[in-house]
């Protein structure tokens, strides 16, 4: 068994959370993402006797919002804490598409 | 120097009521406790000129609860509109929010005074207030020490005095560790007992909202405060009563079980000790004291791991430099962004979950990993309330160390999480979980025990924790505030 | 090019109408000021959950009733995450795992044969927000961020373009008809994404399949669809193979454009919503659900089928819901279908048109609907008298006896009267008589229409027919 992930497979990742990474922080998370996966092997490994879930420790069902139009923010407010911005608008660079 | 701050709520009540002193003269009192104290670090932003006016707008009002005129501090994973939120991050530095948390209402309500922001790790993912951008905070037992963590700084501002009250928040163990290493009474509620509404996710599944003091009795009128339901988050629960109410009631007969996991040999001998004293102290009062067995309780961190690291690379994917926080300058496109704003805003450790998270997420991993994962939570969760069928609560040392050196273990991924081993299984089973300070070390740190209940048995909590606390009668002042100075 | 089967699978996402967004109270609205209609949860800002829309609860059980489908009774949402600027949080609450209602189908009638286009499931989610290029960047409105949506996803069974475009009628029918959705696909409450593969006989696996995203009409996703099985057998004729693709249909050129290469699966990391406990449906909240819903189309035309109203003016009500929905207030009434839909989609249909009023703001009360087309029906109105007086009788309150009054409207029913024009008629006109005796019937027309003239319309034609008649017969 490898005793490293990849750089593909580590770099698949950074890109899933868009974080950029350098060389020397591949190599670590290639070494350490694979370690961490060894010691989370033993999850697997238990044979739990059923098969509910608990997403959360949830101690009721949800209950509904009434459909009532409530408080809204005025543009001012929604651009406030915005780094970049156009008219009533937050703005972007614009978005590379393989077009 | 005046020591207002020093005395219980009750009687600075006494004082506020009989016109003795005013709101302000407490607030005055807490900004001189830290201005003496600097090096504590516990405060990443301070409220002092909106937290004076405050006071002098409450001096004219009906003192209307013992949490009347209070000083507060906030950790700075909780939204407070108009005061600057970081979560301890870069991302954050410059995020004033435009809306209040649910606690946050409520403790306005209640009077209490807003002093400051407390200082924590970032996104509360760290066990020693290390990982904060705004530096570390210091143990107020031991300035060369860890304050715990990730509410390193709310532990730190209370036991010093400085505030009476804080609000914390605990995800695996961040209010109670730092309470047991800073020597002050911390309590995570039952999953869904206090609304996380504009509490900053870090794994929503496991994270709660709760209070830290000096003492059982005010932590469980801050809880009166803070608790029930609400509005906006559909996973907090009504509930109405009066957490006091069993505070001095006799515990005897009480059954108490204590996981064999608990008392393993990692854990530090004096923290044992201790333990070991409550458990004799337990029993000369008629209380049944039994070892029990809790499944997967030694499998939580790894599953710790996959569902709280999943969960927050998920939450933490909305800091994406468009709407709001630190946002990287000249980006070629949108991709880069996303990848430089992401790659400073955040730290090492931040960093480092995510990935994680992302990677346990990614591909089969999550079937392979995080399905299992919560149906062995599912399991735990039914062993853990098996046992409250029989026993009243159930004990156990909170920590498995007491607070060790500034600059320690920073780097050792295992290492952090063996600091919650003990507190982590009570998030993954929702349940309420306490530090109550039983005793010091050889060398005067504090030393915690951990109280935890079914759920919604925090009056319970109380009630055991009252109990020890007064046959103990602790002297848990570090008394830092001012004395220099004078 | 040789012939290929295709085989087509079609996603349709329909914005719900409902008053809040799915998971926050703000306005679900469109063409408004641009972040006008938004709060911080629709924005993701930090510390901010959901709370669910009880409206896209129920409107979700009526979409999985009317399109046959199976209702989950216990379901909980999922977070798809990925990156994107139209994505606030940068995940998605969608329904992954546990959709609100699966195995169900929609009737379609293809030639004179009937086929189940079968579906597979629906699921409910949030809608992203709009982003719109300028140059080098984006302008994002959040207004739409978390408006509730419904996928419906069917399954690959859609063999033609003719089906598709069959099943989307349909679909964009019933669920306009329950009240689900405007269905507006223009302004993207409704849009449709399809699946295309061909394959060269029934038994071989399906082939390569491409997707093609958010086609702006129906006409055009069968446009789409034939372009893309054409430019597939083009390429499996040349031998070819290619990759699963993202493809978007441009109008102006009229052909499918390549969007992306789709990479090996996208890893959107799903996992359960830890934010919204489970929704468990009561039978209660099903049942109110499903009872609140309106008559549907098949069923209309079934009940307008029995009742005489010719196959045109079917088809033209079911086309114009307000005045289906007008014309259903009368059910429980002996009112003639036939003649009451002539005067709805005609001189009615008119008058709505010409002042863009919906028939409910008009001043037509069902006594009097019912009145009018009993005197339409007994002829003591004329087409002429109606043309006069229907202005009065949608803007007045009076009745229309009273408005005939008022008016001064002669609908000459005084049969003398009529007995000497006819007569007038008949003498100024000997050469119709003359072909009328010889058998030919086309000079009791023109006859008719002498004597109408001479009245100004306003004679009761049945009357002046039984006098003509009498009287050319003496």
């Amino acid at each position: 068994m490898e005793d490293r992930l990849t750089k593909e497979e580590v770099l698949h990742v950074a890109n899933l959370a868009r974080i950029e990474i350098d060389d020397k922080e591949i190599e670590m998370y290639q070494v350490k993402l694979k370690k961490l996966l060894d010691q989370i092997e033993l999850v697997t490994k238990i044979d739990d006797n059923d098969s509910d879930y608990l997403i959360a420790p949830w101690n009721n069902n949800s209950e509904f919002r009434k459909d009532e139009v409530g408080n809204m923010l005025n543009p001012k407010e929604v651009l406030q804490n915005a780094p970049r911005k156009s008219g009533n608008y937050i703005e972007v660079p614009v978005v590379i598409s393989n077009e | 120097m005046n020591k207002y701050l020093d005395l219980s709520l009750q009687e600075i009540n006494n004082l506020l009521i009989n016109k003795k002193i005013t709101p302000k003269d407490l607030v005055i009192e807490s900004f001189e406790r830290i201005e003496a104290n600097k090096d504590l670090n516990g405060f990443i932003t301070l409220n002092k000129e909106a937290a004076l006016k405050r006071a002098e707008d409450l001096k004219d009002q009906e003192v209307t609860s013992l949490t009347f005129g209070i000083p507060i501090a906030i950790k700075d994973n909780i939204i407070t509109k108009n005061l600057r939120t970081t979560a301890g991050s870069k991302m954050l530095d410059n995020f004033i929010p435009i809306y209040d948390a649910d606690v946050i209402e409520r403790i306005n309500e209640a009077g209490m005074i807003i002093i400051g922001k407390a200082n924590m790790d970032e996104f509360a993912m760290g066990s020693s207030t290390q990982t904060s951008y705004y530096g570390p905070t210091k143990n107020p037992w031991d300035k060369t020490l860890v304050p715990g963590g990730s509410s390193g700084g709310s532990a730190a501002v209370v036991s010093s005095r400085i505030t009476p009250i804080a609000l914390g928040s605990d995800t695996g163990g961040s209010i109670r560790q730092p309470s047991s290493f800073c020597g002050i009474v911390g309590l995570k509620p039952t999953y869904g007992r206090v609304s996380r509404y504009g509490l900053i996710a870090f794994a929503s599944s496991l994270d709660q909202i709760g209070p830290m003091t000096r003492n059982v009795y005010e932590n469980a009128l801050v809880l009166n405060t803070i608790c029930g339901k609400s509005k906006n988050d559909l996973t907090s629960v009504e509930t109405n009563e009066d957490f006091t109410r069993l505070i001095g009631k006799d515990i005897k007969n009480m059954k108490i079980a204590i996981p064999k996991f608990y008392v393993n040999d990692t854990i530090d001998i004096e923290i044992r000790q201790e333990l070991d004293n409550i458990i004799t102290l337990l029993k000369e009062n008629n209380c049944v004291v039994d070892y029990v067995d809790i499944k997967y309780i030694d499998k939580a961190v790894p599953l710790y791991q996959i569902i709280a690291m999943g969960e927050a690379s998920s939450n933490l994917a909305r800091f994406d430099g468009i709407r709001y926080g630190y946002s990287y300058e000249n980006p070629k496109d949108i991709n880069d962004l996303y990848l430089k704003t992401r790659k400073n805003g955040f730290g090492n450790e931040v960093k480092r979950r995510i990935m994680i998270g992302s990677y346990l997420l990614s591909g089969k991993n999550a079937t392979t990993y995080y399905n299992k994962a919560l149906a062995i939570r599912d399991d735990m969760r039914n062993s853990f309330l098996d046992i409250f069928k029989n026993y009243d609560l159930i004990i156990g040392p909170t920590a498995t160390t007491k607070a060790y050196p500034l600059g320690q273990d920073l780097d050792d991924a295992v290492k952090a999480f063996m600091d919650d081993i003990l507190t982590i299984p009570v998030n993954m089973a929702g349940l309420p979980g306490m530090n109550l300070p039983i005793g010091f070390s050889k060398d005067h740190l504090p030393i915690g025990m951990q109280i935890i209940g079914a759920p919604f048995a925090e009056a319970k909590i109380y009630q055991l924790a009252s109990y020890i606390e007064k046959e103990l009668n602790l002297d848990l002042n570090p008394n830092l505030g001012g004395d220099d100075n004078e | 090019m040789s012939n290929y089967i295709p085989t087509i699978g079609i996603e349709v996402h329909v914005e719900l109408k409902t008053n809040t967004k799915i998971f926050s109270s703000s306005e679900n609205g469109y063409g408004q000021m641009a972040n006008s209609l938004t709060n911080v949860i629709d924005l993701g800002y930090p510390g901010t959950l959901p709370t669910l829309n009880e409206q896209v609860i129920k409107t979700a059980i009526k979409a999985a009733h009317v399109l046959n489908c199976k209702i989950r009774k216990k379901q909980h949402f999922d977070r798809k995450n990925y990156f994107y600027p139209d994505n606030p949080k940068n995940y998605q609450i969608t329904q992954a795992r546990s959709p609100i209602g699966y195995d169900g189908y929609v009737e379609i009638e293809i030639g004179n044969n009937k086929k189940k286009i079968e579906i597979e499931e629906i699921h409910i989610e949030e809608d992203t927000c709009k982003s719109a290029h300028r140059g080098n960047v984006s302008l994002l409105d959040f207004n739409r961020a978390g408006v509730p949506l419904i996928e419906i996803v069917s399954r690959a069974c859609i063999e033609s373009s003719e089906e598709a475009k069959l099943y989307l009628e349909k679909l964009r029918e019933l669920l306009y008809y329950s009240n689900i959705s405007d269905c507006k696909i223009e302004e993207g409450s409704m849009r449709c994404d399809a699946n295309v593969s061909i394959r060269k006989n029934i038994e071989d696996k399906l082939g390569t399949k491409c997707e093609i995203k958010n086609i702006g009409s129906i006409s055009n996703v069968g446009l789409a669809i034939e372009k893309e099985i054409e430019r597939q057998s083009k390429l499996l004729d040349k031998g070819e193979t290619f990759k699963e693709q993202t493809r978007r249909f441009d109008d102006k050129q009229n052909d499918t454009v390549l969007m992306r290469v789709k990479e090996t699966g996208n890893d959107y990391r799903y996992f359960p919503e830890p934010d919204i406990p489970y929704i468990e449906l009561s039978d209660e909240i099903i049942n109110s659900s499903i009872a609140e819903l309106p008559m549907l189309p098949d069923e209309r035309r079934k009940i307008y089928k029995e009742r005489g109203v010719s196959d045109i003016n079917i088809t033209k009500l079911i086309a114009n819901r307000s005045l289906s929905d007008y014309l259903n207030l009368f059910l429980d009434t002996k009112l003639n279908f036939k003649e009451a839909s002539n005067l709805l989609l005609g001189d009615i249909s008119a008058y709505l048109n010409k002042t863009e009023k919906d028939i409910s703001n008009t001043h037509l009360t069902k006594e009097k609907f019912i009145d009018l087309v009993k005197k339409v029906e007994d002829n003591t109105l004329t087409s002429k008298n109606l043309k006069d007086i229907l202005d009065d009788i949608l803007e007045s309150d009076k009745t229309i006896a009273e408005i005939i009054k008022e008016k001064g409207i002669s609908n000459i029913t005084d049969s003398n009267m009529l007995q000497d024009i006819v007569l007038k008629v008949i003498l100024e006109n000997p050469d119709s008589v003359k072909d009328y005796k010889a058998g030919k019937d086309r000079a009791i027309k023109y006859l008719m229409g002498q004597i109408m003239k001479e009245t100004k319309g306003s004679a009761n034609p049945k009357l002046v027919n039984q006098i003509l008649i009498n009287e050319l017969n003496k």
